[in-house]
């Protein structure tokens, strides 16, 4: 069995008499790179605050390794679109200020000064080597929000994030205020760490980032996630005997074929996968029966899962060239459930 | 252009320009003064402001403890608006931060700041003279100022709190494992300093009102005291009453400049 991080069990939600989310249930797998998809105003927003815990659902639960959440927390990072940085702070302080949270208190801060000096070199350092060697900004250590660009904010807000080790890290349209180039190449480097969880799985460690991708840019969806979740307004709620709309509710959940990265974007690949998300999701006149479009865990019970949750590791030491089979069967697999 | 910048230099050049022009106003108009009232005593040529008004003031001593009187007014206005106001920002700070964090804490506080705020504070005067532990003392001075500049400055500092910090810095420092009061300390705090150091520095000039009123009425030293003894001696004071007047605005001119150099200084990332 996969090692469940997160659990959407029946939630529900509302604001005064307008039904938002309907019987929402999700599991999510560690290592996963999920992608939530959706029309405007299907809700989308309103999952994520509640898993993130700052706007409890109305009904339902939302479980993290198993318990409630009722609150933001540390084992889950955000990345929002606007306010990713503390505009007060500049990059390297902003990656820093995690640590700075998690191994000192207000008082030690205040009162140990000598102590807190210490740690604090040591949190700057370990930043700077994050900054510097993972996400290539070591050029741009000492700047603030104000001074970086919008895909440089994304860059150090992701690392930010990542430094304390979240078990999910939540992505709210990071790269929606992002130019096409750009946006690629924030892209990429989600997929660099999906390479870091393959390659964890393969060494038989536990990968460790878990991310829900929140877009409505289904290219980016299917390119950088390899799973697709898509909320919807449109679906067959009738079919359920409900006397009146009762909310937006899940209505595609697949794996899909990313990783590796792929240096041309050849979103062509995604073609099918996409008219078929479309259909499911976006179409007001398609009114699809629940269930009609989720084959997640069918197909992962059938031995057909992707990526961190294929049933075995086919790929070579530096994972790309030897994927490539995996995905071209994941798409065969996903037409031939999709038939 | 509209709002297009220009160089420091012209900056400098532009600002000593509108002081020649104030001066070159001045001339005009004590000309003219005397063109109509040849005898006219009341606007001092420049060179009666120099002898009896800056060198006079420059020299002028206490017969008692031989001090020169100026320094002693500079520093007694000075000492009761650095202890008001330090005593404003210390009580408005964090009852401002508290009351834009703690909903319960704003219902309960707002409603009689906003109404405390409308009072004019130096109708409140006649109030202070009564109070308790304060009455006719060095501490009256302070009160005005406390009085009257905290509903105002806590009022400002609570919409900062409140409003200018967005919800999702908050959520995102939780998620980083802050607590309730590291929010308040590491963000909202830091987040609001430079508006807090605005209106702290919009503040000086309400405050510098609320003294000087007071010290004309009750002081016995001070800037404001010195004002109005000067005027009440008759029109050949005037010289070095202009002068304590332009005193009174240079000593407000070096704290603004002061307060804009800190706000610089502690937030650089503070983008106007």
């Amino acid at each position: 069995m996969p090692d469940i991080v997160l659990e959407c069990r029946n939630v529900s939600h509302r604001f005064g008499r307008h039904k938002v989310l309907h019987d929402i249930n999700l599991q999510i797998a560690r290592g996963e790179i999920v992608a939530l998809v959706g029309p405007s105003g299907c809700g989308k927003t309103t999952l994520l605050r509640a898993i993130l815990g700052t706007h409890s659902p109305r009904g339902g639960q939302i479980l993290m390794n198993g318990v409630a959440v009722t609150r933001p927390g540390r084992d889950r990072g955000i990345v929002y679109q606007r306010y990713s940085l503390f505009p007060f702070l500049t990059a390297e302080k902003n990656v820093a200020f995690g640590l700075t949270l998690v191994e000192s208190s207000l008082w030690e801060r205040a009162l140990l000064f000598w102590k807190w000096w210490r740690l604090r070199r040591t949190h700057l350092r370990r930043a700077r080597d994050l900054l510097a060697n993972k996400f290539k900004l070591g050029h741009a250590l000492e700047l603030y929000p104000f001074e970086m660009s919008g895909g440089m904010c994304q860059r150090v807000a992701i690392a930010q994030a990542l430094i304390i080790k979240p078990e999910v890290l939540l992505l709210d349209e990071p790269f929606g205020a992002l130019d096409e180039a750009t946006r690629e190449e924030q892209q990429n480097m989600l997929l660099d760490l999906y390479q870091e969880n393959l390659q964890a799985k393969r060494s038989g460690r536990n990968p460790p980032y878990t991310m829900i991708l929140v877009t409505h840019e289904l290219n980016e969806a299917i390119y950088v996630s390899d799973r697709v979740i898509a909320l919807s307004n449109f679906w067959d709620w009738n079919a359920e005997g409900l006397p009146e709309f009762p909310g937006a509710t899940v209505v595609y959940d697949a794996a899909s074929p990313a990783s590796p990265r792929d240096p041309l974007h050849r979103y062509d690949n995604f073609l099918q996968q996409r008219e078929e998300i479309r259909r499911a999701a976006f179409e007001p006149e398609s009114h699809a029966r629940r269930g009609e479009y989720i084959r997640f865990w069918d197909e992962f019970r059938a031995g057909r899962g992707v990526g961190v949750m294929a049933p075995d590791q086919r790929m070579g030491p530096d994972g790309a060239q030897d994927a490539s089979p995996g995905r071209a069967g994941t798409v065969i697999a996903t037409e031939d459930a999709g038939s | 252009m509209l709002r297009r910048p220009i160089n420091w230099q012209w900056h400098v050049v532009l600002g000593g320009a509108s002081f020649a022009t104030l001066a070159i106003v001045y001339t005009l108009w004590y000309q003219q003064r005397q063109r109509d009232i040849p005898e006219d005593r009341v606007l001092p040529s420049w060179e009666r402001m120099y002898d009896e008004g800056v060198h006079s003031a420059l020299t002028e001593r206490d017969p008692k403890d031989k001090e020169l009187i100026l320094w002693k007014d500079l520093r007694a206005t000075f000492g009761r608006l650095a202890i008001g106001m330090f005593l404003s920002i210390a009580v408005a700070l964090p009852l401002g931060v508290l009351m834009g964090c703690y909903t319960p804490l704003e219902a309960f506080l707002l409603p009689p700041l906003a109404f405390l705020a409308k009072i004019p504070g130096t109708a409140m005067l006649g109030v202070f003279y009564i109070m308790p532990g304060i009455g006719l003392s060095e501490r009256f001075f302070t009160a005005m100022i406390v009085f009257g500049i905290i509903p105002t400055l806590t009022q400002t500092i609570y919409h900062a709190a409140k409003e200018d910090v967005p919800e999702e810095l908050l959520f995102k420092a939780r998620t980083l494992g802050a607590s309730q009061a590291e929010c308040i300390c590491d963000v909202v705090f830091r987040h609001i300093l430079p508006k807090v150091l605005e209106a702290f520095r919009l503040s000086i000039g309400p405050a510098l009102i609320f003294l000087f009123a007071t010290e004309t009425l009750y002081g016995d030293e001070g800037l404001g005291r010195r004002i109005r003894l000067q005027s009440s001696k008759g029109i050949e004071r005037y010289p070095i009453v202009f002068f304590y007047l332009a005193c009174a605005g240079l000593f407000g001119l070096t704290i603004d400049s002061a307060l804009r150099w800190i706000r610089r200084v502690l937030c650089p990332w503070y983008v106007q």
